[in-house]
Parts: C-alpha cells; sequence; structure tokens
C-alpha cells in the first residue's frame, strides 16, 4: 500500500505548487497509473515516494515486507530507496556492467553474496522470457525492447513490495510497447505488486491501470478512480475533454471478449454428413456455420451455398476461417479484427485454440449499451 | 581499303590510343579514369611506354654529359644500353611496389598495376627531362635551380607542384589498380620509403661516413656507455612520475569536488582539522613561530629521513629517492602547500558544483604561464632544486586531469546517475561504481595528455638544477654543441612518443569492457 496525505510540493523559487495537495491511496497489489498534462507534477509525486524529491508538506505512508504503515519522511532515503524498485523512461541501465551485475546493483548494495545474485538473476531472466546468456552480456549489445525488459528485472531483483515505474514503456515503439505492456500485466497477475506507474498516455493509464490519478496542470488531483469509472463517470469538464471524445470506445480497452460472447453457439462437426448439416442449418437459419472436430478445434467454417446438392462429409468443403480472437482479447481490439475481415462472426478460441464462443458488432454495441444504462440506473 | 592503308590506319590510331592514355592520366586524375584506362593494359605497351622515356633519356644524357655514358663506340649501342637501364630500373621498382601493395592487400594484376604506372612515368619522366634540357641551355646547374634563394628560386615551387602532382598520380593509380583502400596507398608508399631509408642508414654506417647521423649516433653510444643518459633518463622519469602521480591524485578529488552539489559546513567536516593542523604544525614549527621545543624534533626527523634517502638514493628508484630527500628536506614548504591544499579542498567541498567555472578559469591560467617563468617565481619559495621542479611540474599537470574529470563525470548521462540513486546508492557509492568508471576513459585522456606535456616541460627543469634530459639541451646551447643538444630533443621526443604510447595501452586496459564496442 502506497498512502499519500495531503502532499505539497512547491520548488524553490517558484510561488505555485507543483503538486498542490495531493491525497490517494493505493492498495496493495494494485497498479496506480499517474496521468496529466505535461508539467502536472506527475513525475514529482512519483519521486517523492521515494524521496528523490523531498515533499514540502504532507505524509506519504509504504506498506513494508512486515506489514506496518512507515512514514517514508522518517525514513533513511537510502534505505528506503533499496526496498523500492524504480523503474524510469530511459532505462539507465550501467553501460559499463554486465546484465549480471546490473540486475544485481541493489541486492549487491543489500550485500546478499554472489551465488543468490545470479540465481536470482536467472529467476528474473525466466521470469521474462528471457535467455540466460544475457547475464554475461552488456547493455548496448540488447535492443531497446530487451534492455526495457532488463530495466524492469533490475527493479524487482531484491522483490520489492513497492513499484515506481515512470513512462517505462515511452521510448519503446508502438509494438513492442503494446508486446511490452501485456507481458508486464500478465507478470503482474503473479507478482501482485503496489505499483505507481507514471505516464502521459490515457491508453496506457486505461490499460495498465487498476487506479487512475489524473492531475491538472496546476498539480492538483482531478479524478481518481477505476478505469472503468474514469470513463463512464467523469467527474467533470476537465477529466471528459482529458479522457477524450473517443472514450465511450476507450471502455471497450477494458471488456474481455469472454464477458460479451454467445457461450454455446451453433457449431458443426466435421463429422458430420452434408444432409445433417443443411438440415441443423435450416432449423437455425443460419446461412455460414462453423466447423469444428472432435476436441472443439476450429477447423474452418461451410456455407449453404457450398452444401448444396452436395453429398458426403463436411470436412470436403470446409473452408480455412481468415481470423479467430483468443478469449482475453479486449474488445476494442477484437471490434477492430471484425472490422477489417468480412465475417459476421468470429469464433472465439482458448489458448489451446478450442472455441469457447463466438461474437459479433451486434454483442459488442449490446455491451457497451449495458454500461451505458447501469450508469444511468445509479444516477437515479 | 587496301591492305596497306589498312595497317597505316591502324598504326595511327595505336599511336593516338597510346597518347590519348597519357593525356587522360595527366588531365583527367581520377579513379574512374584509371580504372578505365586499366582495362586497356597490355605489356608490349608497358614496355613501349618506358623505352620511349629511355630512348629520350638517352639522348639527353648523350647530348649534355657525353664522356661519362659513352662506353662503347657505337653510339646506338649506348642508346641501347641507357635504355634497358630505364626498363630494368622502371620494372625493379614496379615490381617492389607490387609485392608491397599485395601484402598490404593489393589485388591488381602485375600488367595493369606496371601500366598505370608507365602511364604515369614516362610523361612526367618526359617533361622532366625537356625542363633540365633547357635548363642546361641556359646554363644553369640542378643545384642552382633547386635553391629557392637564388635568382630564379621561383622554379623551386613549380618543382613542388610537380612532385606534389606525381604524387597524386601514383596514389590514384595503386588505388585503381589493386583497389585499395586511400590508407593501404599511404601505407604502401609509406613502406617503400620506409625501407628505402632503413638501408640507406644501413649502407652510411657500413660505409664509414661522416655525417650528421653517424655522429649523432656515436656521440648518444659514447654517452650511454659512461652511464650519463641513462641517469639523464631515469631523472626525468621519475620527475614526471612523481608529478603526475601526485596531480592525478589531487587533480581527479578537485574534478569530482567541482561536479557534486554544494553542501552547507556540518559537523563531520571538523575532520579537515586534522590535515589542517598537522600540516600547519609541520609549516610553522621549523620557522620556529611555535618555539624550539617542537622545532627540534621535526628538523631531526627531516635531517634523519634525508640522510637515510639520500644514501640510499640508487640504481632504478635513485631518482626517485633523491626526489623524495629533496621533499623531506624542506618540511616549512611541505607545510605550507599543505595547508594551502587542505583549505582549497575544504573550500571546493563546500562550493561544489558553483566553484567550477571558477577553478577551470583558474586552472587555465596557470596552464597559460610559461614554465620557466613559474619555475622562476617559485625559486623565491623554495629555492632551486627538485622540489621547485616537483611543485611546478604538478601545478601543470593538474588542468588537464581536473577539466577531464570534471567533463568526464559531467558527460555521464543523467538518466544512469539517476537510476542509481533511486535504487538506493549513497553519493560515494554512485561516484565509485558508476561515475567513475564511465568517466574513466575521459580522465586517462586527460592523464595522457598531462604526461606528454610534463614530458616537454621536465626538460625544461633541468634550467634550475635538476637532473633530467634537459641537461643536454641547456649545456648544448651554452657549448654550442649541437650533438649535445640534438641528442636531448631526440630523447625527449622519443620519450614523449612512447609515455603516449604506453598511456594509450594503458587506457585502453581501464577503460570498462561494456563501455569499449559503443561510440
Amino acid at each position: 500500500m502506497i498512502k499519500l496525505e495531503h502532499v505539497t510540493k512547491i520548488y524553490p523559487g517558484t510561488t505555485s505548487p507543483a503538486v498542490d495537495d495531493l491525497s490517494f491511496t493505493v492498495p496493495t497489489g494494485e497498479i496506480c497509473t499517474i496521468v496529466g498534462p505535461s508539467g502536472c507534477g506527475k513525475t514529482t509525486t512519483m519521486k517523492m515516494v521515494n524521496r528523490l524529491i523531498e515533499p514540502t508538506d504532507g505524509e506519504i505512508y509504504v506498506l513494508n515486507e512486515r506489514g506496518e504503515m512507515q512514514n517514508v519522511l522518517e525514513m533513511d532515503p537510502i534505505i528506503l530507496r533499496r526496498n523500492i524498485g524504480y523503474v524510469i523512461q530511459q532505462i539507465g541501465l550501467f553501460p559499463h556492467r554486465t546484465i549480471l551485475q546490473n540486475m544485481g546493483t541493489v541486492p549487491k548494495l543489500l550485500e546478499w553474496d554472489n551465488t543468490r545474485i545470479r540465481s536470482r538473476a536467472e529467476e528474473l531472466l525466466d521470469m521474462m522470457n528471457m535467455p540466460h546468456e544475457f547475464l554475461d552480456r552488456y547493455p548496448h549489445e540488447l535492443s531497446g525492447g530487451q534492455r526495457q525488459r532488463i530495466g524492469v528485472a533490475r527493479a524487482m531483483a531484491s522483490d520489492p513490495p513497492v513499484m515506481l515505474m515512470d513512462e517505462p514503456f515511452g521510448a519503446i515503439d508502438p509494438i513492442n510497447r503494446n508486446l511490452l505492456q501485456n507481458e508486464f500485466l500478465r507478470l503482474q497477475q503473479e507478482i501482485k505488486k503496489t505499483i505507481l506507474f507514471v505516464t502521459h498516455d490515457i491508453d496506457e493509464a486505461i490499460k495498465m491501470g487498476d487506479k487512475i490519478a489524473i492531475l491538472n496542470a496546476n498539480g492538483q488531483l482531478e479524478q481518481y478512480d477505476s478505469p472503468a469509472k474514469i470513463l463512464s463517470e467523469p467527474a467533470n469538464e476537465f477529466i471528459e475533454d482529458f479522457v477524450g471524445a473517443d472514450r465511450t470506445l476507450k471502455q471497450l480497452n477494458l471488456i474481455r471478449v469472454e464477458e460479451v460472447m454467445d457461450k454455446k453457439p451453433f457449431l458443426l462437426q466435421s463429422t458430420q454428413s452434408v444432409e445433417e448439416a443443411l438440415k441443423a442449418m435450416d432449423e437455425k437459419g443460419q446461412d455460414y456455420a462453423y466447423v469444428v472436430d472432435s476436441d472443439r478445434r476450429l477447423q474452418g467454417y461451410v456455407s449453404r451455398k457450398d452444401l448444396k446438392g452436395k453429398s458426403g462429409w463436411i470436412d470436403e468443403y470446409t473452408t480455412t476461417a481468415a481470423t479467430s480472437l483468443p478469449i482475453t482479447m479486449n474488445l476494442r481490439d477484437a471490434l477492430s479484427e471484425m472490422l477489417m475481415v468480412d465475417y459476421s462472426t468470429i469464433c472465439v478460441v482458448d489458448n489451446r485454440d478450442r472455441v469457447r464462443g463466438t461474437v459479433n458488432t451486434a454483442m459488442v454495441q449490446e455491451a457497451l449499451m449495458e454500461t451505458h444504462s447501469s450508469e444511468r440506473r445509479e444516477e437515479v | 581499303m587496301p591492305k596497306k592503308e589498312e595497317n597505316k590506319t591502324a598504326f595511327i590510331g595505336f599511336w593516338q590510343g597510346l597518347l590519348d592514355d597519357w593525356m587522360a592520366v595527366l588531365t583527367r586524375p581520377n579513379i574512374e579514369t584509371y580504372i578505365r584506362l586499366k582495362e586497356r593494359a597490355t605489356s608490349p605497351k608497358i614496355v613501349l611506354n618506358i623505352a620511349l622515356l629511355g630512348l629520350v633519356i638517352g639522348l639527353y644524357v648523350l647530348t649534355i654529359q657525353p664522356p661519362a655514358f659513352i662506353q662503347t663506340d657505337s653510339l646506338l649501342l649506348d642508346l641501347g644500353r641507357l635504355i634497358f637501364y630505364t626498363e630494368a630500373d622502371f620494372f625493379i621498382l614496379s615490381l617492389i611496389l607490387f609485392v608491397i601493395a599485395g601484402l598490404l592487400g593489393g589485388t591488381g594484376g602485375f600488367v595493369e598495376h606496371s601500366y598505370l604506372l608507365s602511364l604515369i612515368t614516362a610523361p612526367l619522366g618526359l617533361v622532366i627531362v625537356a625542363f633540365l634540357f633547357v635548363a642546361n641551355k641556359l646554363g644553369l646547374t640542378l643545384a642552382a635551380i633547386m635553391n629557392p634563394l637564388s635568382s630564379i628560386g621561383i622554379t623551386t615551387i613549380f618543382i613542388v607542384l610537380f612532385g606534389l602532382y606525381a604524387f597524386l598520380l601514383l596514389l590514384f593509380a595503386l588505388e585503381a589498380a589493386h583497389e585499395m583502400e586511400s590508407h593501404q596507398v599511404i601505407y604502401t608508399i609509406g613502406a617503400v620509403l620506409g625501407s628505402w631509408g632503413i638501408l640507406r642508414v644501413i649502407a652510411m654506417f657500413a660505409a664509414g661516413e661522416d655525417n650528421i647521423i653517424t655522429q649523432e649516433s656515436a656521440f648518444l653510444a659514447e654517452e650511454w656507455a659512461r652511464g650519463t643518459l641513462q641517469q639523464a633518463i631515469l631523472g626525468h622519469l621519475w620527475m614526471v612520475a612523481f608529478s603526475v602521480f601526485i596531480a592525478v591524485v589531487i587533480g581527479v578529488v578537485m574534478g569530482v569536488l567541482i561536479t557534486m552539489p554544494p553542501k552547507r559546513p556540518s559537523v563531520s567536516h571538523l575532520f579537515f582539522l586534522i590535515p589542517l593542523g598537522v600540516f600547519f604544525l609541520i609549516w610553522a614549527a621549523p620557522k620556529g613561530w611555535l618555539g624550539m621545543g617542537i622545532a627540534d624534533p621535526i628538523m631531526e626527523v627531516s635531517d634523519t629521513l634525508d640522510i637515510g634517502l639520500t644514501r640510499a638514493a640508487k640504481g632504478f628508484f635513485g631518482p626517485l629517492l633523491s626526489l623524495l630527500s629533496a621533499i623531506v628536506r624542506k618540511p616549512a614548504a611541505v607545510g605550507m602547500i599543505g595547508v594551502i591544499l587542505t583549505v582549497i579542498l575544504y573550500a571546493l567541498l563546500l562550493a561544489g558544483e558553483s566553484a567550477s567555472e571558477l577553478t577551470l578559469y583558474i586552472a587555465g591560467i596557470i596552464l597559460t604561464i610559461p614554465s620557466i617563468a613559474l619555475f622562476g617565481v617559485f625559486i623565491g619559495p623554495f629555492s632551486i632544486g627538485a622540489f621547485n621542479a616537483v611543485v611546478a611540474l604538478t601545478l601543470y599537470a593538474q588542468l588537464p586531469i581536473l577539466r577531464n574529470t570534471y567533463t568526464g563525470i559531467k558527460e555521464v548521462k543523467p538518466e544512469i546517475v539517476e537510476a542509481g540513486r533511486g535504487m538506493g546508492m549513497t553519493e560515494f557509492q554512485l561516484l565509485r561504481n558508476v561515475k567513475i568508471p564511465i568517466a574513466t576513459p575521459v580522465i586517462m585522456a586527460g592523464v595522457r595528455v598531462s604526461v606528454v606535456m610534463l614530458v616537454g616541460i621536465a626538460a625544461i627543469a633541468s634550467y634550475i638544477g635538476n637532473d633530467t634530459l634537459g641537461d643536454y639541451i641547456f649545456h648544448g646551447i651554452q657549448r654550442v654543441q649541437p650533438l649535445r643538444y640534438y641528442a636531448g630533443a631526440i630523447t625527449v621526443a622519443v620519450f614523449a612518443l612512447s609515455m603516449d604510447y604506453f598511456l594509450g595501452w594503458l587506457q585502453n586496459r581501464l577503460t570498462p569492457e561494456g563501455l569499449k564496442g559503443r561510440r
């Protein structure tokens, strides 16, 4: 848990505060993204937690490993920083040290022995899906994405309960960024760190955050809430503007295909005969049907036109499906896939390619309608 | 077309082609031209080109200096012999260039290579011969033409330009013939000239010639045999090494201090009182300010150390021990410098970065003081001798080290420092584990500059009575013995170059592995 109470920062030589009377609490094991226009004090806020910047006023508490709330302003900043993971946008790997030495920075400061540092580093590489050979390489031998993973791994080296991340994926190209974000979210499922995550990108804030803190240009907290609440119930005009006109569309980011799909779709078995298939399609009034094998693995689809007047087994007339959606995909990505292919309905498959349901644009629309009506109900 | 006519056309075409090639070589010197010409290379053409040159040279020498070259009764035979010599000379030279170019990665064939060389040699040779012929007819000797101070000295400029032009053509020819990089071509020509020089010097000694080179070698050998040269080299070496060592310690500390944020005075700074007190005691006591009771023991320690060091000052470490004894002999001066240094370091600790500009400025000014003047100024407080020299040399060595430490640390990317600090490194750990290792190549570059500079300045220290290679220079000038001051100049230059080479190697060794592959 990270708790800020009336935190204010006024830089020397200025009168207006960079961060103004900020209070919020990040629950243990959750990611809180801080987002706002540039110069809003989001990085300042984050750096006050590990006292790279000293607050002018207010209190900051962090829950330590022993489950005690500690006032960070009463701690030795050096000890404090060694117990808080820290990732910055430019990564800041030490160019003269190997990856092992880089990852072992904090453990070394905590005086771990070398075997323990090495095994921890290997464990972290496994976590990041990177080979152990990397340990003896130097940062300049790695690609940008790999370096960023090492940066995150280095911050987790001593397994701190709390991590601070300052635009950690900011300098990465969009494709790799998406990949790293997904990887990190998956990792967070296991490690359950309490994370303060600074970003200037509202989409990233929505994607990564369990909670979002939006600051305005004067360093004041405009709204602190879950992404869904921020999107559906923006507190004021500033938030509405900041989140953007497409906030309804952004809400789709928060819903997974699994939640809206038709869980009992109409499917044909590849072992069925053409006659049987046509009969089933007549009954359901469908012109197309997806075909699966005995394991529910997706084989393709058949159309009534292809089957008409034919005999034998339907697998002879099956066309391979151009796409299918993973069950964990969010609705926004799903929608864009749907618009790209010309199918009215797309199969949703699990990680073993088994069909778990189907989804179509009408279902997406329905899901959106539901979030809106639930808003309205709450208002009433 | 009748056969005769056809032959005639082919004949004219051949000469026209040859002339075109000459003109192309001279007037359009670029790689494309040469690569195109290379395609037309044949052995007879090479022989023909050189034979033409040989013919003209033969006619020239036989008309100008008949007695030296006429050996047989038949003029034609003599002419033939001279043509043959020209051919032979050309092919030997061409072969040497070819072999060396081949060793350095050249890929061209001998015919292409020789053809391009013959295309340069023939027309340029003809121009030279024509030039000499005209000069001869005007009654000018070669010496008069080459003398830039004579009335026709202007021709020297043309000769130099002509030589440069020829050299340029040679570069193109080799580059085109062997498809080499420019630096390989330079190495090729350098290797030819270098081996010629070495052979020339060997021949010089073998023949027992009496010129400046053999005389100088004999002088150096004599000095070496007497042991005076080694003594001077060792004196020089230790003078430089000791001064640079102190300059590195002080320079790096000062350079680091002026990158740090300013500090408020704190109780822990009372630690500075210890060195301050000790140095003040060493300074004040010999002066008798504190009474004889304290002065005597300090002088006694100083004397004992001095006697011990002086007695031990022999062999390789001899000059170093002499230096140390010169230092312990002056406890008051050491104390004074210690007090000043402690005060400066404490001031820099408090001021930190805000003092960086002023500090670098002052260090820069010190460097502009002529070394002789600085030695002179220090005669006041420290009189003459090794002590004075060490203080002045250390001051000089300061600046490059100080400046490079400062820039090296400042150049460490801020995100790297921030990452270190954010992970809980103390300021000292940041310095030791991050900033200084990353700045090492830059700091070492400063040390390298300092050392090379000091090798030169240490020679001047002999002016205030110190045994260095400068002795040779000063004594040589006083006694008007060129061999003596050449010896000083040569050894100092060789010393500086070898120190630079050694430090370059050291710099590479000290650069962290991870920093090498970049940039």
